[in-house]
This record gives C-alpha cells, structure tokens and sequence, in this order.
C-alpha cells in the first residue's frame, strides 16, 4: 500500500513516466486560467498524498537512492527536452516537470514536507502565471509559438515584460524563490549528488535564452493586437514579486 | 562608518526601482537620477576606501542572515572604486550616445543593475551572495548586450555569451557547495581561516585546496573568455557601445577578482596554478593573433582584450596576484576609453576616406619603412636586447630585491623583457630622420614606465595583501621544481627568439611570397584556420544543434509531454 501512495502521489507531483499523464491532463485543459490553476493546486495534491505515505527513514537506504536516481534522471530528461520546445505551453509544463522532480529528490532525501512545499510554490507559481499569459498570447495570436513572430517587445511592451520576468521566475533566477528552494534542496545532499545536478542549471539557462531569442529579438511581422492590458500586467508582475515572500520561510510557511 | 557602507550598492538598486517604476517616461529625468546616484556610490566608496586607508581596519558589515553580507577589505573597496568609477564613465556617455535609441530609461534601469551587482560580487561576504551576484550578472548582461532587440544578431551574440555563463556558473556552484560541506559555513572569512588551520583536508581524495582552486580556475575561465571560452567576447559588439565599454572594462574582468577573492585556497592549490598559467599563456597569444588578423575596429578591440584577459590569468597563474587587480583595473580605463572613442574613430574614417598620412600608419599598414634612415643593425640589436633586461632587473631589484627569486616574478619579468624588446625593435624599423633622438625618446619613455609601473604595483601589492606572508605563500604555490623550471624559461625564449628569427628573415627574404608547394599549402591552410578563429564556433554550433535534434528526437517519442 505504501508504494501506491507514492506513485498516486506521482502523477500529480510529476516524476517520469508518470509525469506524462500530468503532463496531458494539463494540456487538455483550455490555455489560460485553468492550466494555470491546475498546475497550482495537482502538484500540491500530491505533497497531499505523500503525507499519507510511510514515512522515507522507514524504507530500505538502497530503495531511497534509487528513488533519488530516478528524480534527478527525471529532472533532467524535461530539462533536456524543454530545450526544443517552441510551443510556450509545452515549454512551461517540460520546464515545470523538471523543477517539480527535484521535490522527490529531496523527499526521497528526508527533506521535511513544509520544505518541499515551499519548494512546489517556487516552481508552480511562475509556472501558473506563465500558462495564464499564454493563454492571453493564444487569443491575441491565435498561438503561442516563440520564433513564429519574434520581436513582440515592439507590439506587446507589457506582455514582453511579464512573460520575462515569468521565465527568469521559472528559470531558476536568483532571487526568485524557486532558485533558494533549489539552493536548500542541494545543501543537504550528499555532496556525490550535487555534480549530477548542476548541469540542470545549465540546461533550464539554456532554455529561457533559446525562448528569448525567438520571442523578443527580431522583427515583429504580424497583424496589430492589443498589449496585457495596464491592469493585468499589474496584477502578473505583483504576484511574481509576492512570491518573493516565499524566500522569508526556509523551513517551511506550516 | 561601515555601517552605512551598505548604501554604496543600495544606491544603484533604489535608481534602478525609481526608474522603473515612475520615471520610464522621463528619459531626461531617468538619466539625471541613475548619474546622480552613481557618483553618491562613488564618493562613498572613495569615501570608504580613505577611511581604510586611515584605520588600516578591514570590516565585515554582517546583514545577520545568510544572504547579503559585505567584506570590505582592501580587494573590495580598490574593485569598489573603480566599477563605480568605470560605471559612472560610462553613464555620463551614455546619456547622449543613446539618447535616440528606444528603451532608453530602461537602458539606465539596467546600467544601474548591473553597477549593483557588480558591487555586491566584489565585496561578497558569503558564499551565497557571491553566487548569487556572479549569476545574475550574467542575467543582467544579457539584456543589456541585446538592448537592441529589432538586430537579430544582439539576441544571437547575448545569446552566446549566456550560455558561456551559465556553464562557467556550474563550477563556481559546485566549488561553493564543496566548501561549505567541507567547512560547515557560507562565510568567507570564516572558510579562509578554517583553510589557513587546516589546509590538508581532503575531498574525494585530493585536497580540497586543489579540488576547489581547479573549479573557480574554471569559472574564472568562463568569465574572463579564456581559450577556449571566449568566444562569446569578440563578437558582443552588437550591442550598444556603452555596454561594450563596461563589458571589456569591467565585467570580463571579474575572472581576476574570483582568483584574488580565493586567494587563501589558491596559497594551497598549486596545480590549479599552473593550469591557470598554461590557459592564460595560450589565451594570450591566441588573442593577440586573432586580434591582428581582424579588420573590423571594434571585433579586433575585442580579441585585444581576450590577450589581455589572457595576460592577467597567466599572472595569477604565476601567483602575482595583486598584480593581475592592478593589471585589471589599468586595462579596465585603457579599454574603456578606447571602446568609447571608437564611434569618434569609425565616424572620422568615414568622413574623410583618404589615409592620415602618417609615418605609424605608413609603416605598419602598408609596411613601408617611413624614413629610409635607421640605427646600425647591431646597435640596435644591442639595444633591444639588453636595455628591457637592465631596466626590468635594476628596478625590480631596488624595489623588492627578496621576490626577485621567485619563479613567478622571474617569468613575468621575461615577458616583460620580451614586450619591452619587441617595442624598441619596431622604434627602430620605424626610424626617423634622426634615429638617435628617437631611440632615445623612446629608452626614456620605457625606462619612465618601467619604474613606475614597479614602485605602483609594489605598493599596490602591499596595499592588497598587507601580510607579506601571504603573497609569497602564493609566489610558492605557483613554484615548480628547479629543473622543470629552467627547462620551461629555456623553451620559451626558443620560441621567442625564433619567432622573431622568422619574423625577420620572412620579412627581409619575402618568404610569404616565394612559399611554394608543402609549404604554401601549410601556410594557406594555417591562414584559413586563423581567420575562422581557430573553428570553436563552428564546435559549438555542431555540438548545441546535435543536443537539439535529440532533444527533438526525446520529445517527438513522448508526444511532448
């Protein structure tokens, strides 16, 4: 019964394979306001279902570090595959399921679930905005491909603006707060594990210059639409820097 | 005092917010404020930096939490000086060089960032702020170089230098999280204690001294574009001029400061030593040869200080570590004013096409003697060899006879003859009417240079590292064994002196042009790998889109999900 809790808790806290059962549901929702609620509150479902799973300590040290192997293959495998990804959605949900596998690393790695939960906020909460301006980008555009009309910081000034700030968010960017959480997940790694992780670094740098490039710079070459308007670029940049908050509660907001 | 020295990179922070937040519509406001502020940082770090120089007292301003901490010890309150003062150079230009452009309040905004962390990272007390600031002037950088986001190539080029970042970012991570594993702590001063108490600990069987001095080594690598990381750096000049002036004045720099910063690991890191001198050598000669093969100004300024970059790790390589902050901070206003008078240079250029009819330019360019008149050869032959060596050797030995011994000293002190040699012997092919007067002129001028340059980077070194102690432990650490040694100085001056031996009979017997077959081939083929810079872009470029298309690959076998 244990290791069902576990993998209940997997498909809603992403781990590979798993995580691609998340990974549609989340697709097949309408983009905008509904992914972005559903990539907010799944993930936290499953820290749910971890609560009702034995405690880590109780299991066998060999079934724990296979469980920290998987998570950090699962981590990089969406780091890797974000990197080809030019559909901003599938960006994002890749981008997500990579930062969400380093919470089973640190569960699998004792970390206390109050941790973990801050640690699921900093990833879901840039995440969530990103998949709500996508949707405002998919009814301006009519899609939100970065590369298919590039130099949006011309038309969309606002829209350029949050969508940075998001990705800088979701990318691990020093003082957001998925990037102290990353900071407090490795620390107390044995330091073994700590080269294996610091190519996803990399690789989530790799992915927010790629989606930049083909978002931002160039020249615009399609139809007049409407920015974010003053309002809701607002209300996005105030959330992004709310979840700042979050870099108050290293041992957790419980 | 101290406590109010937090406001030095506060102040930059709070311009930038301002700005940002009420005046992107004020552009002529949003400069006065992002200038103003700076030269408040300024003064307060020269303000600082005489109270230091009064009390002799370096302090630790603790902001009691693990994140944000300052040092100001001498290395950060020199480095706060001059990035303010290079920053501030560079706002005052801008505020009429950019003046058309769009974005220009937000431009300011993020000037002001980058001169932010600039000053965090150089007085970091902790590890996690060091990181942390190490990282997002990466960040920063990016937007700043692609400003101007209509060009494609400022994405591409900011682009390039991102990712260059990112993966020297991963050593420092890694050297960061083995000291505080190995030290149980994130403050810097307290590592470099626990080191100096106990220097042989071991990590993964090696000492962690080695382990760690090779991991910053590397991140330093990274970001001071040594061979084969640089080619990010001759190639940001798509973005703005202001930018590129901070770049190649301050920012590529910062490879020096993580060295000088980690000068107790590095007392005890010997090999990473000599890894740094081997890289910094080759980067050196790779940029200055690139740089002489370029002909676009501001490209051919780029490699200019890739070689220099070169020259300055190779100096930390010997252990003349305070010499590689002086180096940085006289290359840093040397580059800055050369990339801000190259808009004057180019627009010259292109309103008078005709050639300056000057003896330099004759000479160098067209390779034309300017005056049929010179020196007998074997005068100055003499010249050229023996007064660098003289010069070089009496001032160094007036000033600080006991590192005359050290190895590291010695080295420098042969490049130092070989610069100084190379510079009379193109005084002499440049001869004037009167070729006495001008060798003299120019005997004088070296000899001026040369003492200076001993007596300022002697007192600066006693300034950076007061405790003499440490600077030999490093001249040590950078020491190899005797024979090893002589062998490597005789290698050297081989090459040197058959550079110049075939440099002199290619010249005089016309070699390039009576190459034939194996030879002209090689030639032909040495030439072609030089001008497509050695090939490392096209490495990257075939290796990056290989990950992508299995990236692809990956994605297209799980249905994007």
């Amino acid at each position: 019964m244990s290791m069902g809790w576990i993998l209940a808790a997997a498909l809603f806290l992403p781990l590979f394979p798993l995580s691609l059962a998340f990974n549609r549901l989340v697709a097949s929702l309408p983009p905008g306001l509904a992914q972005a609620l559903a990539v907010l509150a799944l993930p936290q479902c499953g820290l749910g279902l971890l609560r009702l799973a034995p405690p880590v300590s109780a299991l066998p040290v060999a079934v724990r570090h296979w469980g920290m192997a998987w998570a950090v293959l699962s981590a990089f495998l969406y780091a890797f595959r974000t990197l080809s990804a030019r559909e901003i959605g599938v960006w994002t949900r890749l981008l997500l399921s990579s930062g969400l596998a380093l919470a089973w690393l640190g569960w699998w790695n004792g970390t206390p679930l109050p941790v973990l939960e801050v640690l699921v906020f900093g990833w879901t909460w840039p995440a969530a905005i990103m998949l709500w301006l996508v949707g405002a980008l998919v009814r301006r555009l009519g899609g939100a491909y970065a590369g298919l009309q590039g130099g949006i910081v011309r038309v969309m000034p606002r829209m350029a603006a949050s969508l940075t700030l998001a990705v800088l968010a979701l990318a691990a960017t020093p003082v957001f707060p998925a990037f102290f959480a990353t900071w407090r997940t490795f620390s107390p790694l044995l330091i073994n594990w700590v080269p294996f992780l610091l190519p996803l670094l990399f690789f989530w740098g790799w992915a927010s210059a790629r989606l930049f490039q083909d978002l931002l710079f160039g020249r615009y070459r399609g139809e007049t639409v409407p920015d974010l308007s003053r309002g809701s670029a607002l209300l996005m940049n105030l959330l992004l820097l709310a979840s700042l908050i979050l870099n108050f509660y290293p041992n957790g907001v419980g | 005092m101290e406590r109010f020295a937090v406001l030095v990179p506060v102040l930059p922070v709070v311009s930038a917010v301002l700005i940002l937040l009420c005046l992107r519509r004020h552009r002529r406001w949003a400069a006065r404020v992002s200038v103003g502020s700076l030269m408040l940082a300024l003064a307060g770090a020269a303000a600082l930096l005489v109270h230091y120089l009064i009390t002799g007292r370096a302090a630790v301003v603790d902001a009691h939490g693990v994140f944000g901490s300052l040092w100001l010890d001498p290395l950060s309150l020199v480095l706060w000086v001059f990035v303010s003062g290079i920053s501030l150079i560079v706002h005052i230009y801008s505020v009429r060089y950019m003046i058309e452009e769009p974005g220009y309040s937000r431009f300011f905004a993020l000037l002001d960032l980058m001169t932010a962390v600039i000053l965090f990272m150089v007085s970091a007390a902790n590890l996690l702020t060091l990181v942390v600031a190490w990282f997002l002037v990466g960040v920063i950088l990016y937007f700043l170089l692609g400003h101007d986001h209509e060009r494609p190539a400022a994405g591409r080029y900011a682009f390039w230098t991102q990712i260059t970042y990112r993966f020297g970012d991963l050593p420092l991570w890694l050297a960061a999280l083995i000291l505080v594993h190995c030290y149980h702590t994130l403050s810097l001063p307290v590592i470099f204690a626990r080191i100096q108490s106990l220097p042989t600990r071991a990590f993964w069987g090696m000492p962690v001294t080695e382990v760690t001095g090779f991991l910053l080594a590397l991140a330093a690598f990274a970001r001071s574009a040594q061979f084969p990381l640089h080619v990010w750096l001759p190639y940001t000049m798509d973005g703005p001029t202001p930018v590129s002036a901070l770049m190649h004045a301050g920012i590529v720099n910062a490879g020096g400061f993580l060295f000088n910063r980690f000068a107790p690991v590095f007392e005890h890191a010997g090999w990473s030593l000599h890894w740094a001198f081997a890289v910094g050598l080759v980067t050196a000669v790779t940029g200055s040869g690139l740089m002489l093969m370029q002909n676009d100004v501001k490209r051919s300024l780029g490699y200019s200080t890739m070689g220099q970059m070169g020259f300055m790790v190779m100096e930390c390589g010997l252990g003349a570590f305070p010499l590689a902050v002086f180096h940085l901070i006289a290359h840093g206003f040397f580059k800055a004013s050369l990339f801000l008078g190259s808009g004057d240079v180019i627009g010259d250029a292109r309103a008078h096409d005709d050639v300056p009819p000057d003896p330099i330019y004759t000479s160098v360019v067209e390779r034309q003697p300017a005056k049929p008149s010179r020196l007998p050869w074997l005068v100055a032959a003499s010249l050229t060899v023996l007064v660098p060596v003289l010069v070089l050797s009496l001032s160094h030995f007036f000033v600080a006879e006991h590192l005359f011994y050290e190895q590291g000293v010695v080295v420098l002190l042969f490049f130092g003859w070989v610069t100084g040699a190379q510079a009379l012997f193109a005084a002499h092919k440049m001869s004037k009417q009167n070729p006495w007067r001008l060798m003299i002129g120019i005997l004088a001028s070296f000899v001026v240079v040369v003492i200076g340059y001993t007596l300022i980077s002697h007192y600066f070194s006693q300034f950076l590292y007061p405790n003499e102690h440490e600077s030999l432990m490093l001249y040590q650490a950078a020491s190899i064994h005797r024979v090893s040694f002589d062998a490597l100085v005789l290698v050297l001056a081989a090459i040197f002196v058959g550079g110049w031996t075939l440099t002199f009979f290619a010249d005089s017997l016309e070699l390039g042009r009576n190459l034939g077959g194996r030879w002209r081939a090689l030639y032909l083929g040495f030439y072609a790998l030089l001008s497509r810079e050695l090939y490392v872009a096209d490495v990257y470029e075939r290796v990056s889109e290989t990950l992508l298309q299995w990236s692809r690959r990956l994605n297209v076998w799980l249905r994007w999900c």
